[in-house]
């Protein structure tokens, strides 16, 4: 074993108390910052999972026109929009084409015309505010999770039914509605009869609360609306990508295309504020640990001034020294995070398993965890730098102390 | 060539009105396999001398041969250096590191030579023991050894990288008239038999006439 290495081990085992409370420090403080990374990253991964299956990747909404625009060249079919000068026309004029025009992109894998509008739902006695979405069936199931948000009933008899309807859970409660229940829904003071095929849970309270599904057909009727759409919903191969394909997307098509992370920004925001917050309060106990890992290594600078002493006259050079004391640190921070990322793997393990009923911006059962190896690496960076910055300061002093002053001081 | 040269040594300790002239002028050489004593009263400047030609001290003048290489404009690196391979230190007190056997501290300047295997090591250090009537307790920490054999495991220590230059400050101060003599009788029995110089600082004349060399210190001086 080199020198110095095992020096560093034996001054260790003098202060066997004081490193194992720092090491403690520092497992603890590896195990709950990356427990909480991987929980509030887990709720927030399973937020952005709920909110895509039930709202898309991307919407394209408005058609942008604009009222003024300069010929780029007589005849050559460029025209350049002024800025400041953009009209938005709400919904989509030409749902079909759009969706055509959308096929000159591969990263699009579905496309689902959608039309949305408010009405009454009137079922025993009672009336309930609702927002109907009339779909396409067999396209909106490939832009959301509508197949796994059914609690009760089937899309099959939804599907089979022109006029089935699929209700909100909430909704469903709050109207004591059953499945195969007959109810009305009222838009322009003609109300027309529904069936109701299915529950659907997405675990948004508000989706759930106001929500009911319906055939575009059976809607365009309700409302009065032959054409167009109010938005188109899409599903693309990468979730990541959604800004940059929005942003493409909006270029060709000229209408307002959005991606979810800039719709769910406030939400996302939230979840960020969380993480990091987290993190900083936890890493308060890998500082605490580190101060105490410096008190302790000064201590045995200051016990083992002589040894250092007679170290350095025996030939070992200031920087073995500085050396000795810092893979003193090394050695604690590097048991420390092996025990703290195996505390921490265990600790999500459990974790995950603890039943709890979360209802609101999503729906489980129990904790939610994500598993990312850029946890782990970020509380070992963390522990490290602190541990590094701890054990500098003892070291340096060490180095500089004078072996010739020392043995003369402890000499008569 | 001279193992040791010293030319017009001065040393000033302290600071402001505390302030001693410790070493004023001090000259003299260290021939290969001769034993020299430092004597003279306390205060008169034994172990100064004794640091500074350890390198582990800086004159504030004068001039210091190591064998023919001049000594004041090495780094600290070169100083330790130095000392880990030529010289071996005893001193009043003898420093075992207590975490380690006496076998562990005397093997601490060869793992810092780095010459030997772990088994030569080991070999050479048990040996060393040996020599110094230790042979059955290599295996004991520094706390489980008396004031003499801490001292013995001291000598076996600083003869572990067969330095050249052994530099003994009061190495027999702390111990009884038994123990003083048979540590001192070690001490110039292996330097003779090994054929390297050993310097020594003693108050106690008994002792110092029996080195080949004694140099008197008084004032700062090497009395003539
Ligand atoms: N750190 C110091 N500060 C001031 N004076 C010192 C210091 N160390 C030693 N001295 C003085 O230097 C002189 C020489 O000391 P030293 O070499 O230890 O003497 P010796 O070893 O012969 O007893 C003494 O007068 C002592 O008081
Ligand atoms: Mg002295």
């Amino acid at each position: 074993m080199r020198p110095n290495l095992l020096i560093a081990l034996r001054f260790l085992g003098a202060r066997k108390r004081a490193m194992l409370m720092s090491l403690t420090g520092i497992v603890f403080g590896v195990a709950f910052f990356v427990i909480t990374q991987a929980q509030t990253a887990g709720f927030e991964s399973y937020f952005i999972k709920t909110i895509l299956g039930v709202n898309g990747m991307v919407r394209i909404e408005d058609r942008i026109q604009s009222t003024r625009t300069l010929e780029a060249g007589a005849g050559s079919g460029f025209a350049i929009a002024v800025e400041g000068s953009v009209k938005y026309i709400p919904g989509v004029q030409f749902p079909n084409k759009i969706v055509d025009a959308l096929k000159a992109f591969p990263e699009v894998t579905a496309a689902s015309p959608v039309i949305r509008g408010n009405a009454t739902l009137i079922a025993n006695f009672r009336e309930y505010d609702t927002k109907p979405y009339g779909i396409d069936l067999a396209t909106f199931v490939a832009v959301s999770d509508l197949e796994t948000q059914i609690i009760d009933g089937s899309l099959k008899t939804f599907g089979e039914n022109p006029y089935g309807l699929i209700v909100g859970v909430r909704i469903a409660r709050r109207m004591n509605l059953q499945v195969g229940d007959s109810v009305l829904l009222d838009s322009v003071g003609e109300p027309q009869r529904f069936r109701v095929a299915a529950l659907f849970e997405t675990g948004i309270d508000q989706v759930d609360r106001e929500r009911v599904y319906l055939h575009l057909p059976a809607i365009r009727t309700l409302l009065n609306k032959p054409a167009g759409a109010s938005f188109i919903q899409l599903n693309l191969q990468d979730q990541n990508a959604a800004p940059a394909m929005a942003a493409r997307i909006e270029q060709t098509i000229a209408h307002s295309t959005m991606p979810w992370q800039e719709r769910e920004k406030t939400w996302l925001q939230v979840f960020s504020v969380l993480r990091i917050s987290s993190a900083l309060t936890i890493s308060t106990i890998i500082f605490i640990s580190g101060l105490g890992m410096f008190n302790t290594l000064v201590m045995i600078v200051v016990d083992k001034t002589r040894e250092i002493a007679i170290l350095r006259s025996m030939g070992y050079t200031r920087e073995d020294i500085s050396r000795i004391f810092m893979l003193q640190g090394g050695i604690v921070v590097a048991v420390g995070v092996v025990l703290g990322c195996g505390a921490a793997a265990l600790g999500t393990y459990a974790l995950s398993h603890i039943p709890i009923r979360i209802r609101g911006i999503f729906a489980s059962d129990h904790f939610v965890v994500l598993w990312d190896p850029w946890h782990y690496v970020a509380a070992a960076v963390i522990a490290t730098m602190v541990v590094l910055v701890a054990s500098y300061f003892p070291a340096r002093r060490a180095a500089r102390l004078e072996p010739g002053s020392i043995i003369r001081g402890s000499s008569s | 060539m001279s193992l040791l040269r010293v030319e017009n040594l001065h040393r000033h300790l302290g600071e402001g009105d505390t302030r001693v002239h410790a070493l004023r002028g001090v000259s003299f050489t260290i021939e290969p396999g001769r034993t020299y004593a430092i004597a003279g009263h306390s205060g008169s400047g034994k172990s100064t001398l004794l640091y500074l030609l350890g390198l582990l001290d800086i004159p504030d003048e004068g001039r210091i041969w190591v064998g023919d290489r001049e000594t004041s404009r090495l780094t600290d690196d070169e100083r330790t250096a130095t000392r880990n391979a030529h010289m071996g230190f005893v001193f009043q007190f003898h420093f075992l590191l207590k975490e380690f056997t006496a076998l562990e501290n005397v093997m601490l300047p060869m793992r810092k030579l780095g010459r030997l295997s772990e088994d030569a090591m080991r070999a050479k250090a048990a040996d060393l023991l040996t020599a110094v009537g230790l042979a059955d307790k290599t295996r004991r920490l520094g706390t489980q050894l008396s004031g003499g054999e801490q001292q013995r495991v001291a000598i076996a220590r600083a003869l572990a990288n067969d330095p050249s230059l052994i530099l003994a400050d009061e190495p027999t101060g702390n111990l009884d008239h038994a123990n003083a003599d048979r540590v001192f009788a070690l001490l110039s029995d292996i330097a003779h038999q090994r054929g390297q110089a050993l310097l020594m600082v003693s108050h106690n004349p008994e002792l110092a006439a029996r080195c080949d060399q004694v140099f008197r210190m008084q004032d700062g001086v090497i009395l003539a």
